[in-house]
């Protein structure tokens, strides 16, 4: 692996050919050689783990360019066998990053049971949303003990996976009494496109400031999800209420979106 | 072939200026924008990340702007909440502010970008205009839904050559098989992270966990602000994204790619570090056409040496096509910002055509990080059966933050 030039860059003299070679003896001697490299990783600031935590990222390359789901399999799964455990938390941060890169499904149960953990909830939510499958169940099954940042994070990401399963949570988080969880519930009820969500949503919207141009956001979010799923009832209902309501000067924008979103709707 | 004229940014302004001053300002509110209230003769602007190039993306609003806001994370000494801002949330509910000029790090440029939109403003914002593919079409998305005006700041379409864009566009050319080889200039070391950083205290005046925004929360170090924030993937994507959206904001408008983006593009490159953007020799990205462009380092490794550069020019046309061609219309001048926030019509430099052209730099990126020849579906702006390297194309975002 090569060292950092005199910048504390790789920029200089770094050898293609010479690092994937080296990588590659790496992979091949096997899960040993993955624990040794994260072994050498340190967290920032308390050593020099350079090289090994170049080789780390270089190995979670190497193995989604295999053309092996096996091999790609036994690279995470070594990897995960990290995490959970005594390994200083910004190491294991690295780890789960080293996830989102070469994780698949093998690893979300050990991701999920990270969604908890303040230190490490936020790299793990976004490593399981990278990896997609499997994340839904992880998300919402830690809801219910998600605190603080943790439950922010989790809303948020069922909201991006758009899990329908979590709707009548995230409806009783749409009144919680943290604005951003509030805001992030709304989000994902839209994104997801729950028709019953639409009450919910206008009455969000009457608030105030941001969290109303983020609750208006979210309604017209939700109409153009229910309009591409053919629910054009639910959506009109939307953009009317819209309409009817913003009547202030500083509000004209929305009241033309909503005004164009039902002359569409309409097909006129 | 005419050769094309080109505009630098200085000239641009200065001819946006003349010709919005050519035109009697008219209300707001009688134009159907934003901050309708009261009838004013200015447009009330705000700056949202105010270092080096903030005043400069601030004057391309155009001279009917008066600043009635600043915003910067490192303000947090003397924000007052009145006109000195850290958190732009609080600029977006102001109602009389019209338009919001965007010159912080481009991590945060679509959010920000959105967030504007959402709140009834037009907006211009700092190339690159995103940080990856997925955002450049929320922010074409906000554009669209809100019916704002958008333009990102970078002018090279505006200096274009017009008779290749019109022959590209006019769909007579059946199969294209011009080359265009950017040589240099894309400040691949200059704008390479440090490998090696350790944590430094944060300044008392930065507020670094807005600073980080919807990327990883990393420890403080100097180098990933102020300038040198452009050699982290978190933040940006190294010289190739800083410099690529001047350069082929030209390129896309000539080849009439505004709407389409490369099938397939290959990287000659190392492996990539996982927060550092480092070197790259050569990427190749090819379209659907045959036009294929190449972005060559000149920083690292051997030369391309593939194909050699080739234009297109009305001989590529057959006689018949070439009386056609010259039938047709002109393409339809490209509209500045400042006009464009006055008369409502589409900025030169929109949203979607933008995204399109800051894709090609986000695609190649992708190919240099993920070390693959990847294939991408321009319609669907997903990759193809390479499932780790469409998780680039769509990075999950730090809550609350989300596009």
């Amino acid at each position: 692996m090569p060292d950092p030039d005199g910048r504390g860059m790789y920029c200089t003299d770094i050898d293609k050919d010479k690092v994937e070679k080296a990588v590659a003896q790496i992979h091949n001697g096997g899960r040993d050689n993955v624990i040794a490299i994260i072994d050498m990783l340190v967290p920032p600031g308390q050593g020099n783990d350079v090289k090994a935590h170049y080789a780390l990222h270089c190995l979670a390359l190497h193995v989604c360019k295999l053309d092996d789901d096996n091999q790609r399999r036994r690279f995470a799964r070594a990897v995960a066998s990290q995490l959970g455990g005594d390994r200083p938390k910004a190491v294991q941060r690295y780890l789960v990053r080293v996830m989102q890169v070469a994780g698949g499904r093998e690893v979300v149960g050990t991701l999920g049971k990270l969604l908890v953990d303040e230190e490490l909830c936020e790299p793990a939510a976004q490593a399981l949303t990278a990896i997609g499958d499997g994340a839904a169940d992880q998300f919402r099954e830690s809801l219910p003990q998600a605190k603080g940042k943790c439950r922010l994070t989790v809303i948020q990401n069922l909201g991006v996976i758009r899990d329908a399963k979590s709707v009548d949570a995230l409806k009783r988080a749409v009144t919680d009494e943290d604005q951003d969880i509030r805001i992030a519930a709304a989000w994902a009820l839209a994104n997801i496109g729950d028709p019953g969500s639409a009450g919910v949503l206008l009455k969000a919207a009457d608030a105030e400031g941001w969290e109303r141009i983020q609750a208006t956001k979210a309604c017209l979010l939700l109409a153009e999800n229910l309009l591409a799923a053919g629910k054009n009832y639910e959506a009109t209902r939307i953009y009317t209420h819209l309409r009817n309501t913003r009547t202030e000067p500083a509000e004209r924008y929305v009241r033309d979106a909503a005004k164009k979103a039902l002359t569409a709707a309409s097909g006129k | 072939m005419q050769k094309s004229k080109r505009v630098t940014r200085r000239q641009f302004l200065k001819g946006s200026i003349g010709a919005v001053a050519a035109f009697t300002i008219v209300p707001r509110h009688v134009l159907g924008g934003p901050g309708q209230t009261p009838p004013s003769e200015t447009f009330g602007g705000a700056l949202i990340g105010c270092g080096g190039q903030g005043n400069g993306t601030f004057n391309g609003l155009g001279p009917n702007v008066e600043k009635l806001a600043i915003c910067d994370v490192k303000f947090l000494k003397h924000a007052d909440n009145k006109k000195v801002y850290t958190d732009f949330r609080r600029v977006m509910e102001r109602k009389d502010i019209d338009v919001v000029a965007i010159a912080t790090p481009p991590h945060w440029h679509a959010l920000i970008s959105i967030a504007a939109m959402e709140a009834g403003k037009d907006v211009l914002c700092e190339k690159p205009m995103t940080r990856f593919i997925a955002e450049g079409r929320a922010v074409a998305e906000a554009e669209k839904r809100y019916n704002r005006i958008f333009q990102v700041g970078t002018y090279g379409r505006f200096g274009a050559n017009r008779e290749r864009h019109k022959i590209m566009a006019s769909g007579l050319l059946k199969e294209c098989k011009a080359v265009y080889i950017k040589h240099g200039g894309l400040k691949v070391r200059e704008w390479s992270g440090l490998v090696n950083a350790q944590p430094q205290p944060i300044p008392r005046s930065l507020d670094w966990d807005m600073y980080c925004g919807p990327s990883p929360l990393r420890p403080y170090h100097p180098h990933r602000t102020g300038g040198t924030h452009r050699g982290y993937w978190d933040y940006e994507g190294g010289g190739m994204t800083d410099m690529g959206q001047h350069f082929f904001d030209r390129f896309q408008y000539e080849y009439a790619k505004d709407d389409t983006s490369p099938v397939e593009i290959e990287a000659y490159a190392p492996p990539a570090h996982p927060e550092a953007c480092g070197m790259w020799g050569w990427v190749e990205l090819k379209y659907a056409d045959g036009l294929t462009l190449v972005f060559d380092s000149e920083e690292w490794g051997e030369r391309y040496n593939r194909k050699e550069d080739r234009s297109v020019s009305i001989s590529d046309l057959d006689e018949q096509s070439q009386r056609k061609l010259r039938e047709m219309p002109e393409p339809e001048p490209l509209v500045r910002f400042p006009e464009a926030i006055r008369t409502r019509k589409q900025a030169g430099g929109h949203a979607a055509v933008s995204h399109r052209c800051v894709s090609l730099m986000h695609l190649a990126n992708i190919a240099i990080r993920t070390g693959r020849k990847i294939h991408y579906d321009p319609v669907r702006e997903q990759i193809i059966g390479d499932e780790e390297a469409n998780r680039l194309v769509n990075q999950p975002m730090r809550a609350p933050w989300h596009l």
